[in-house]
C-alpha cells in the first residue's frame, strides 16, 4: 500500500513538472530545428538560429545594454541598501518592522501603475529621465529592494550584531572598520545570493523597459519583443539564450543560499 | 550646608541636561545613512504613487471626480476590469490548487528529487513575460505542435491561444511555480507526527486533511492566493506580448493611456490605477478577515 | 589610592532608571563580582564601565584618570561576552590578533605574542580553526585570549560561563582565576550565580534594582547578610520575625527579622555534649527531607514557622523519616538580625 501511494505521489509530481517543462522544451527544440511548420515534429536540426543570433550586432548591443542596466541598478541598490540595513539593525532595530512594510510597496504596486506616475514626473522636467537608461536603473533599484532587504536582513539576524560590534569597539576598531572587517564578510553570501536572484528578475523585466524607455534604449526584452515578427526559430534561440542566463544566475543564487545553511 | 547641596544638585542636573542634548545629537548621526536610500526610494517609488493618487482627482486642470465618473460610465474600461478579475481569480485558484497538489506530493519523495524539483520551480518562476508568451505561441499557437497534436487526437476542435481561455492557460502556467515556491515552507511546517497521531486515533487520511491538514494550511493558502492574484492582475508583459495589447485588460488600458499612439490621458490612467489598487486592497482585506477567522489565526 | 574609582554613576534608558548613584572602588589586581538577579542593572553597569553605554551622570576613574568620556576604543578595557562574540568570518588566530591589528601591528611582529596567548588559554594547534568548529568552552577561551592580548587595564567578564554546561564551566572558572592571578589583572565579573561569585571573588558587590545592596568579601556577604534580600539571595537562610526570635532565643532585637543559616541549627542527639552557645531547644516535626549528596536538608515545623536545616550526610541511618518528632538546638552566635 505504501508503494502504491508513493507511486501516486511520484505520478503527480512528475506530470506537473512535465507540464511546466513542455513550453521550455518545445522552445528549445524549436530553436534547434531547421523548420517546423504545420507538423507535429520538426523537419531537421540546425544551429544556424543560434549562430545568426550570436552574430547579430543588434542582439549583442541589446544584451550589453541589459547587462549594463542590471549591474548598475544592483550596484546602486547595494550601495543604498547595505548601509541602510546596518543602521536599522544596529541603531534602530524597531525600524525593521516599518521597513518590512515599506519594501512591500514595490510588490504591491503593479509596475504599470508606478510607470504612470514615473512617466509624468520625469518626462517633461528639465532633467529628462524618460527614454534614458537612468530611469530604469532607478526603478530597478525598487524592484531589487524587497529581495535584497529580506536576504541581507536574514544574514543580519543570523549574527549577534550588537555583541560583535561591541567587541570590535573594545579592541580598538571604529564602527566603520568593524562593519567592513567583521559584518560585511558575514553578509557576503546572503548579499550575493540576493544579487543573483535580483539579476534574474531584472534581466526579464519588460513593463518599465517598454513603457518608460521602449526602443530609445533597446534592452534584451525590448529586442525580444521587437523580433516577434521575424522567424519563430530565431526568437526561440533568443529565448533559450536568455533562459540560459536566468538558469545560471538562479543556480548560483540557490547554491549560495544552500551553502549558507550549512 | 543645605544650600551647598542644592547648588550641587542643580549643577548636576544641568550637567545631565547637557549630556542629554549632546548624546541626542550624536544619536541622530546614523540616520544620515538613510538619506540616500530614502531619496531614491522616494523618487522612484513614493513620488510616482503620490502623483497617481493626486492626479486621479484632476480633470482638465481642476479638482474633479470626472476621471472616476468616466471609468464607471465606460463599458470598455469596466470590461477590462471584468476580464482582469476573471483571469486573475481563476488562474490564481487553479494555479494554487495545482501548486498545492505538487507540494503535498513532493513531501513524500526523497530529498534529492525534492531539491531538484524545488530548484526547477525556482527557475521556471522566472520563465514569464515575453519569453513565455513566445513559447506559448510556438506550442499552442495556431500551428503549434501541441495544438496540432491535440487536434489530431480529436481532443479539441480548435484552440485560440489569443482568447480568454488561451490567456487563462498562460496565466495558470506562470502561477504554478510561484504558488509552489510560496507553499513549500507552509507544507514543511506540517509535521508527520500530527498525521501519525491522527492515524493512531483512528482518523482516515481524508478526515486528517479536513480536520487537521487544511485548517493548519488555510492561512498559507489564503495568503498565497492573494499574492498570486496580485501577481496576475498586475501582469502586463505576457498579455501584451501575446496579443500585442489587443486583449482588453486593466494593465493594457492603463499602459495605452500613457504610452499609446492615440489618446494620452494620464489622469484617467491614474484613476484606473487607483481603482485597481483599491480592488487589491479590498481583496487583501477580505483575505485578512478570512485568515483571522481561520482556526490557525486564533 | 584605588585603581578604579566609580563616583555616583547613573544610567537611564529614556525614563527608566537602570542604576543611580553607584559608588565603589576596586584595587589593582582585585577580582570583584557584580552579583544580582537578572534585570538588576549589573550588565548595564559593566557596559557603562566599558564605554559601550554612556553614563547619564557620574564619573569613572582608572589609575587616577577620568575616563568617563573616553570612547570604548581608547579605554584599554577588555571584555568577554556571554555570547562569545567571536568574529565568525575569522580563524582563531585572526580573532585573537584583531586587537593588535587595530593598533597597527603586523602578524609577523605579533607571532610570539599570539603563541603565548594561545598557550595561556591552551588552544595551541587550533590557530586555523573557525569559531563554529570549536566547542563552547574553546570559543570562550578564544574570546578570553582576544581580550587579553592587548593587555587591558581592566578585564570585564559578562556572564562568560552562563552558556556552558556544568563540567566545562567548572574547568573554565578555574582557568580564568589562574590567569587572572598570574597576570595580576583587575577583573570585574558579572553573574547571577551566587555560588560562582563566592568561589571566584575577592569581593562581591551584591546588586538589586539598580543599587549596590551590600559589598564585602564572600565570607562577610554570606555570614552577615545586610538585609532580607541578601539573606534570601545568598543561601537558604531561614527568616523568622524579630518577635518570634525574642521569644525563642531570649534576645533583645529591634530588627523586624532575623536570619539563621540552615547549618547553624542542630538536631539534638542524645548523649552528645553541645557548647554553651548552642542552646534554646525547640521541639519540631519533620515535614520532608531532600538528599543533596553530602548534605541532608530537612524541612521542619516549629510552632508556626517552617525551618530548613542542613545536616552533613555522615551515614544513612541518620536519615529521619517524615513525621519524626525531634528537638532542635540553635547556634546563638550565628543569629543575624536583618533589615528589610
Amino acid at each position: 500500500m505504501e508503494n502504491s501511494k508513493q507511486f501516486v505521489h511520484k505520478g503527480v509530481v512528475y506530470s506537473i513538472t512535465t507540464l511546466l517543462l513542455i513550453p521550455i522544451l518545445a522552445t528549445f527544440i524549436y530553436s534547434l530545428s531547421s523548420s517546423w511548420g504545420a507538423t507535429i515534429l520538426p523537419d531537421g536540426f540546425t544551429f544556424k538560429w543560434y549562430s545568426s543570433l550570436l552574430t547579430d550586432p543588434r542582439f549583442l548591443d541589446a544584451f550589453g545594454r541589459s547587462l549594463f542596466i542590471c549591474i548598475a541598478s544592483l550596484l546602486l541598490a547595494t550601495l543604498l541598501v547595505l548601509p541602510m540595513i546596518f543602521v536599522v539593525f544596529y541603531y534602530y532595530p524597531k525600524l525593521d518592522k516599518v521597513m518590512n512594510l515599506l519594501i512591500l510597496l514595490p510588490f504591491a504596486v503593479p509596475p504599470v501603475v508606478s510607470s504612470v506616475g514615473l512617466l509624468q514626473l520625469y518626462a517633461n522636467s528639465s532633467f529628462q529621465l524618460v527614454g534614458t537608461p537612468w530611469i530604469l536603473i532607478g526603478t530597478y533599484f525598487t524592484i531589487a529592494l524587497p529581495f535584497m532587504y529580506r536576504a541581507i536582513a536574514n544574514s543580519f539576524t543570523a549574527i549577534n550584531l550588537k555583541d560583535l560590534i561591541d567587541a570590535a569597539h573594545l579592541l580598538g576598531a571604529t564602527t566603520t572598520k568593524a562593519f567592513l572587517l567583521i559584518i560585511l564578510p558575514n553578509l557576503k553570501k546572503g548579499l550575493l545570493a540576493s544579487l543573483f536572484l535580483s539579476f534574474s528578475f531584472l534581466l526579464g523585466e519588460f513593463v518599465f523597459a517598454n513603457i518608460l524607455v521602449g526602443t530609445r534604449y533597446e534592452t534584451l526584452q525590448i529586442y525580444l519583443y521587437n523580433m516577434r515578427q521575424t522567424s519563430g526559430h530565431f526568437t526561440s534561440a533568443l529565448v533559450m539564450t536568455y533562459f540560459a542566463f536566468i538558469f545560471l544566475s538562479t543556480w548560483l543564487a540557490s547554491r549560495l543560499t544552500r551553502g549558507n545553511n550549512q | 550646608m543645605n544650600t551647598d547641596r542644592i547648588v550641587q544638585q542643580d549643577q548636576r542636573k544641568q550637567d545631565i541636561k547637557k549630556t542629554r542634548v549632546f548624546s541626542k545629537l550624536a544619536n541622530y548621526k546614523p540616520i544620515l545613512w538613510f538619506i540616500p536610500f530614502a531619496f531614491f526610494f522616494y523618487l522612484f517609488q513614493i513620488a510616482p504613487m503620490i502623483w497617481v493618487f493626486i492626479n486621479s482627482f484632476v480633470y482638465e486642470g481642476k479638482w474633479s471626480l470626472e476621471n472616476y465618473h468616466e471609468i464607471f460610465n465606460s463599458s470598455f474600461i469596466l470590461q477590462s476590469f471584468h476580464n482582469s478579475v476573471w483571469i486573475s481569480f481563476w488562474s490564481s485558484l487553479i494555479g494554487l490548487l495545482i501548486a498545492a497538489l505538487l507540494v503535498s506530493s513532493l513531501r513524500h519523495l526523497n530529498s534529492r528529487i525534492k531539491e531538484a524539483i524545488i530548484a526547477f520551480t525556482n527557475m521556471s518562476s522566472n520563465f514569464a513575460g515575453v519569453p513565455l508568451a513566445f513559447a506559448f505561441i510556438i506550442i499552442l499557437g495556431t500551428n503549434g505542435a501541441v495544438t496540432l497534436l491535440l487536434k489530431q487526437w480529436g481532443i479539441i476542435e480548435d484552440f485560440n491561444l489569443y482568447s480568454r481561455w488561451g490567456l487563462l492557460t498562460l496565466y495558470i502556467y506562470f502561477q504554478i511555480p510561484l504558488g509552489a515556491l510560496l507553499l513549500y515552507p507552509a507544507f514543511d511546517a506540517l509535521k508527520k507526527d500530527a498525521y501519525e497521531a491522527a492515524a493512531l486515533l483512528g482518523a482516515s487520511s481524508f478526515r486528517y486533511w479536513i480536520k487537521i491538514g487544511f485548517p493548519i494550511l488555510s492561512p498559507a493558502l489564503l495568503g498565497t492566493f492573494i499574492i498570486l492574484f496580485a501577481n496576475a492582475i498586475g501582469a502586463y508583459a505576457s498579455v501584451y506580448a501575446l496579443t500585442s495589447g489587443n486583449y482588453n485588460m486593466v494593465t493594457i488600458r492603463v499602459a495605452s493611456l500613457v504610452s499609446g499612439d492615440l489618446f494620452l490621458e494620464p489622469n484617467l490612467a491614474a484613476a484606473i490605477s487607483v481603482v485597481l489598487m483599491l480592488l487589491l486592497a479590498f481583496i487583501t482585506a477580505i483575505n485578512q478577515w478570512l485568515i483571522s477567522r481561520s482556526y490557525y489565526g486564533k | 589610592m584605588s585603581y578604579v574609582k566609580i563616583n555616583s554613576l547613573s544610567k537611564r534608558f529614556g525614563d527608566v532608571t537602570v542604576f543611580e548613584d553607584i559608588e565603589f572602588n576596586i584595587e589593582k589586581g582585585e577580582f570583584v563580582t557584580l552579583l544580582g538577579p537578572s534585570g538588576c542593572g549589573k550588565s548595564t553597569l559593566l557596559r557603562t564601565l566599558a564605554g559601550l553605554d554612556k553614563a547619564n551622570a557620574g564619573q569613572i576613574c582608572v589609575d587616577g584618570v577620568d575616563i568617563t568620556n573616553v570612547s570604548p576604543q581608547h579605554r584599554e578595557i577588555g571584555m568577554v561576552f556571554q555570547s562569545y562574540a567571536l568574529f565568525p568570518n575569522m580563524t582563531v588566530e585572526d580573532n585573537v590578533f584583531f586587537g593588535l591589528k587595530m593598533k597597527g601591528s603586523s602578524k609577523k611582529e605579533a607571532k610570539v605574542n599570539l603563541q603565548k596567548m594561545l598557550t595561556l588559554v591552551e588552544l595551541n594547534g587550533k590557530e586555523k580553526f573557525y569559531p563554529h568548529e570549536l566547542s563552547g568552552g574553546q570559543r570562550q577561551r578564544v574570546a578570553l585570549a582576544r581580550a587579553l592580548i592587548v593587555k587591558p587595564r581592566i578585564l570585564l567578564l559578562d556572564e562568560p560561563l552562563s552558556a556552558l554546561d556544568a563540567k566545562i564551566r567548572k574547568n573554565l572558572r578555574q582557568q580564568i582565576l589562574d590567569i587572572q592571578k598570574e597576570l595580576n589583572l583587575t577583573t570585574i565579573f558579572v553573574t547571577h550565580d551566587q555560588e560562582e561569585a563566592m568561589l571566584m571573588s575577592d569581593r562581591i558587590f551584591l546588586m538589586n534594582k539598580g543599587e549596590i545592596i551590600q559589598q564585602g568579601n564572600p565570607v562577610e556577604i554570606y555570614t552577615k547578610p545586610a538585609n532580607e534580600f541578601v539573606a534570601s539571595f545568598m543561601g537558604n537562610y531561614n527568616l523568622i520575625s524579630g518577635e518570634t526570635a525574642k521569644h525563642w532565643f531570649n534576645i533583645n532585637t529591634t530588627s523586624p527579622k532575623v536570619a539563621i543559616r540552615p547549618e547553624s541549627i542542630y538536631i539534638k542527639e542524645a548523649g552528645r555534649h553541645y557548647a554553651d552557645h548552642i542552646s534554646s531547644p525547640k521541639s519540631a516535626k519533620i515535614i520532608s527531607h531532600q538528599l543533596l549528596g553530602n548534605i541532608i536538608r530537612y524541612n521542619l515545623k516549629v510552632e508556626n514557622e517552617v525551618l530548613t536545616v542542613d545536616l552533613l550526610n555522615r551515614s544513612s541511618e541518620r536519615l529521619m523519616p517524615k513525621g519524626s518528632e525531634i528537638e532542635l538546638l540553635f547556634n546563638l552566635n550565628e543569629i543575624q538580625p536583618v533589615g528589610t
